[in-house]
């Protein structure tokens, strides 16, 4: 149950959704972006978002896209994780996306609002971080584009009153070999004790990684480690000095733990797209 | 009619099915106040002050209560206050209560009390809350008013004490040539029931108090309304709808007490409180941890001559059922082995955790989860079977329980023959361990289990039977229907009885104190035998009133007559009847006149020859049987992950006749599927000021759907003769052994020894760490 009332407005054009956003402002209201909503309701609960005013994305076109155009793969911020698992259009993404919460959150939980809310998992970031994509920003100026590596450090930085419209991705990347795996506490159900994803683009062999740490990343200074010669062991664990701090120590598991699962988890995926290195 | 055994449907599946079932929240709350709890986010702490100024402002709300004026309250040791007065003692403690015309209101105002703490040293486990120094959770213990035989020991953190002395154990350790001894420990935990708790309360202008509550006990609730606020018992009224499971956390009385109190606050109106998950965690009672030493001393052939255990229990802040589920542990110490010398003391210790409530088996998978562990590192020790260590000391009738009760063939089910059941069911001659290479290993782990239950020793059940004119049979009971379908295992024991169709049988699923007969409580497995006793006397006592008014009406003697088939007729000259519905009601002869009336059958049970234990030997008949079983898990288990998955689990179990086949085999799995997810994953996590980090169903993972195992569950039966058609409990036993055999399985897979509770891979990443073995060298 949320404590709060709330105004609720359906934009149908990202340039209505950022000025109700502003006019939302200047009225006094904290106005939020809305997308599948799981985290206004179940954070709401608890205090954890406070809103009187949600704007609806969902009825933005541009928020729903999933098309290939001019070589790029074009997923609209809205759409559900299982819309995107459905179509299967990029493997590495349903993948990654199947396995957040469970299926019927999912059916709710959006691309952009798993990127942008605040369970800092993300995990449905790391197919984007893996191949270089381009995020498209709706904000005052109208919409801008930008590789995901320049903003999302850790987490989206946008500006306030700026929404995730689409991710752009080059198409390119959409077949090319990788590895996805969740390891959790215990099981199938959970929270990420680390999620793994890596790429192979050609020779080289990219990292992103959640649940290691209290956000999501991509490893460029681990994949240099991991793109030097030498036996894998010794690959892994020189990758392993690069492991970005703080490595998160909660109820999942501690840091000790979480470095053994990771080095486990590279040595698997490792062999697996490298072939059987010694 | 041959209904033993067969699977009727339940009753209430129809209505659970589409979704029209009602549970306490479900029941329309319009003209009903709501009211929200204030908790404490310490574990430990004084209240300095308490600021409800701005709660009281807030638009909707009619009251604000604090604890300063309220009985302390406890079933066995008054110990509780209602709302924390002066301090708190575990995180999520009730501190003050907000009722408001709306739940959003209510919610609103909570969150705008102030409360100042001052923190104060932390009792983190029952170990350390016996330190010579350790902190005190109540000063006062001297002081509180208790039931008899609860033993406290003021001064200390000792709730509770209960000492198991047989034999003597001087001899016990002359005769053992091999003895281990083994250390566990596990924290608090949650039942995690889908439906979380829900209490209405009224007090109407008479003074009735009428409370609608998700309850194991709504006669408790009414007795315990009486002992605490002096409220005339008969004025109390308490209705308890279907029950959208329970596992002993809804037979404690908790939420009751606070909608009672909302209620008084707002001059008698209709108060609800519905806990949200985080506080049907924490604020109502939980299941109970347990820090324990077991040491087992056996002959080099391996029978096993002395055993010493002590169990510390966790009971938390409050004693609530804790100081039971101690003695329960006792009684049951040695697990379900003959052993002539034997130690105990088990307590309910005081900590800073949530207080503890029943947890399905009541003690039982907790004390087993050490017994069996032991068992198995001595089966080791002598180089033995595990099983056939166990099929050796495996209790048999004329053995006597660490209480001294001496068994027979009727109060022990056949544990020797439930192990040679579960030696075939899991191929026990292939092997334990099977490598599957790519360093993975399927691993089996056993287990056996035995419970008495320890229960009021003059516990009752009632039942009444009314007829409809067409012959068919309200049966009315005082069991709750808390999911375990034991309302239509009664119709199905009254069917049977009746010689009639189960479906002219109409069963009340709602309790209603003031107009249902009462069960003392539907706890311990006690529903299918107490209540299928009772439903059989009701029975007869119908059947004589039918054969009575027949008798006259044909002219013969009633000894003549039998009762079957919708007819009571002449047992040699079965044409010469009456149809039950022409005298159900009375019979009314040609001519006009009448005689006899409506028929109502009335029937009890009440447990027999059960005595209290000795204070200091333990010594008594606690309990009428002990259902006993054996049981296993496979697992697959990744020596270089050090993960694991459950392949399969199995269970022989002894619950006599088997009355319903699927719903007991429902009963069996579903158990077992809890004592999975008790044993591999479920467990609160505190932190170092006592706080409860996962108090969520984010973070606190019941099994879910795709984690289960196959379950393979066998009936061995050996009748229990008393019993209503010989059926033993059967609701709690197929969750005792699975922590225990899980626990066994991966302390053989992974080569170390694993003692604590849940088995998440980290625990098993841990303990390799301690014992100094790097991964690599695996």
């Amino acid at each position: 149950m949320l404590p709060y009332d709330f105004d609720y407005y359906l934009p149908k054009t990202v340039e209505e959704g950022v000025r109700l956003f502003q006019q939302l402002e200047r009225e006094g209201k904290i106005p939020v972006y809305y997308s599948g909503g799981t985290e206004i309701i179940t954070l709401g609960r608890l205090n954890l978002v406070e809103t009187n005013a949600v704007i609806d994305i969902k009825a933005i076109g541009e928020c729903k896209e999933f098309t290939i155009k001019d070589q790029q793969l074009i997923v609209g911020s809205a759409l559900s994780l299982t819309a995107v698992e459905e179509k299967n259009v990029f493997p590495l993404l349903s993948k990654a996306a199947s396995g957040v919460a469970d299926h019927t959150a999912r059916n709710k939980i959006t691309v952009g609002g798993n990127i942008c809310g605040q369970i800092f998992y993300r995990e449905a970031v790391l197919p984007f971080l893996l191949t270089d994509s381009h995020v498209v920003i709706a904000g005052k100026n109208g919409l801008r584009q930008t590789p995901i590596h320049q903003l999302f450090k850790r987490n989206l930085k946008l500006q306030k009153g700026e929404f995730l419209v689409q991710l752009h991705t080059d198409r390119r990347f959409l077949r090319m070999p990788y590895v996805c795996v969740k390891r959790r506490q215990q099981w199938d159900t959970g929270y990420p004790l680390i999620t793994v994803a890596v790429l192979k683009k050609e020779d080289e062999t990219r990292i992103a990684i959640s649940g290691l740490c209290p956000f999501p990343f991509r490893a460029f200074e681990m994949e240099k480690s991991i793109q030097q010669v030498g036996p894998l062991g010794d690959r892994i664990q020189e990758a392993l000095r690069h492991v970005p701090q703080p490595v998160l120590d909660d109820v999942e598991g501690s840091s000790g733990y979480r470095v053994f699962v990771l080095e486990q988890m590279l040595q698997d995926l490792l062999r697996e797209l490298e072939g059987n290195h010694p | 009619m041959g209904l033993i055994g067969k699977s009727v449907f339940r009753k209430e599946a129809w209505e659970k099915v589409t979704g029209t079932a009602r549970y306490t929240a479900d029941y329309p709350a319009t003209d009903s106040l709501h009211a929200k709890i204030v908790v404490s986010p310490y574990a430990h702490a004084v209240i300095k002050s308490i600021h409800i100024a701005k709660a009281k402002e807030v638009f909707g709300v009619r009251a604000v209560i604090t604890g300063e004026h309220f009985p302390l309250t406890g079933e066995e040791i008054r110990d509780r206050p209602v709302l924390a007065k002066n301090k708190v003692r575990h995180h999520g403690e009730a501190v003050a209560l907000v009722v408001a015309d709306t739940p959003q209101q209510a919610k609103r105002a909570a969150e705008l009390i102030e409360v100042e703490y001052e923190q104060l040293p932390v009792v983190h486990s029952p170990t350390e809350a016996l330190k010579p120094n350790a902190p005190l959770v109540h000063e006062q213990l001297g002081s509180y008013k208790k039931e008899d035989r609860v033993y406290p020991e003021p001064g200390t953190n000792v709730a509770n004490r209960t000492k198991i002395r047989k034999g003597s154990m001087e001899r016990g350790w002359n005769l053992s040539e091999v003895v281990v001894e083994e250390r566990f420990s596990f924290s608090p935990s949650d039942h995690a029931a889908m439906e979380t708790r829900c209490s209405t309360a009224e007090i109407h202008p008479d003074g009735n108090v009428y409370i609608m509550t998700s309850s194991q006990a709504p006669f408790m609730v009414k007795r315990l309304i009486h002992d605490y606020f002096g409220v005339d018992i008969g004025k109390i009224v308490v209705e308890t709808p279907l029950v959208g499971g329970a596992y002993g956390g809804k037979a404690s009385i908790q939420l009751e007490l606070l909608a009672f109190i909302a209620s008084i606050a707002v001059g008698g109106r209709k108060v609800r409180i519905l806990n949200i998950r985080e506080q049907d965690m924490l604020t109502s009672p939980c299941h109970i941890g347990l820090d324990a030493t077991v040491k087992l001393g056996s002959t080099r052939d391996g029978k096993i001559q002395a055993a010493e255990l002590l169990f510390l229990f966790d009971g938390g802040a409050y004693s609530d059922k804790g100081a039971d589920l101690n003695r329960a542990a006792a009684v049951d110490c040695t697990g379900p082995y003959d052993i002539d010398h034997v130690w105990c003391d088990s307590l309910c210790v005081y900590t800073n955790h949530p207080y503890a409530a029943p947890f399905r088996g009541f003690s039982h998978s907790e004390l087993l989860f050490t017994v069996e562990r032991t068992m198995d590192v001595l089966a080791d020790k002598l180089g033995m079977d595990r099983l056939q260590l166990r099929y050796i000391n495996a209790i048999r009738p004329g053995d006597t329980t660490p209480t001294q009760v001496k068994l027979n063939k009727s109060n022990v089910g056949n544990l020797p023959e439930c192990i040679v059941r579960l030696k075939k069911m899991i191929d026990w001659d292939m092997g334990m361990i099977q490598d599957l290479g790519n360093d993975k290993l399927r691993v089996k782990g056993v287990s056996c289990i035995w419970k008495t239950s320890t229960i009021e020793s003059d516990a009752g059940s009632g039942v009444t039977l009314s007829f409809n004119p067409d012959g068919s049979i309200n049966l009315i009971s005082g069991v709750i229907e808390i999911g375990t379908g034991t309302k239509t295992i009664l119709a199905q024991i009254l069917a049977e009885r009746l010689k009639m169709d189960i479906r002219m049988v109409h069963v009340q699923m709602k309790v209603n104190t003031q107009s249902t007969p009462e069960h003392w409580k539907t706890v311990a497995s006690r529903g299918t035998f107490m209540a299928g006793r009772a439903v059989l006397a009701a029975a007869e006592d119908l059947i004589e009133q039918l054969k009575s008014i027949a008798s006259c009406v044909l002219r013969v003697q009633a000894a003549d007559l039998e009762v079957g088939y919708g007819k009571v007729f002449l047992r040699d000259e079965p044409e010469t009847h009456l149809d039950i519905k022409d005298v159900a009601y009375g019979y009314v002869y040609p001519n006009g006149n009448g005689i006899g009336g409506q028929i109502i059958g009335r029937g009890h049970y009440n447990l027999r020859r059960l005595t209290y234990l000795d204070k200091e030997t333990g010594a008594g008949k606690p309990g009428p049987e002990w259902s006993v079983g054996a049981q296993a898990v496979e697992i697959e288990y990744d020596k270089k992950h050090l993960t694991y998955r459950i392949v399969r689990a199995f269970s022989a179990v002894d619950i006599g006749t088997v009355l319903n086949e699927k719903a007991a085999r429902g009963q069996v799995m579903g158990a077992m599927s809890m004592g999975l997810a008790f044993g591999g994953r479920e467990t609160f996590v505190f932190d170092e000021w006592g706080r409860v980090l996962n108090p969520q169903l984010r973070t606190y993972r019941p099994l879910r759907y795709g984690e289960h195992p196959e379950y393979h569950v066998e009936f061995v039966v050996t009748p229990q003769l008393d019993a209503a058609y010989g059926a033993r409990g059967a609701g709690e036993h197929g969750l005792m052994g699975m922590p225990a055999a899980l626990g066994n399985a991966l302390s053989l897979a992974a080569g170390v020894k694993l003692n604590e509770l849940p088995l998440i891979p980290e625990q098993i990443w841990k303990m390799k760490q301690k014992e100094g073995h790097s991964h690599a060298s695996l």
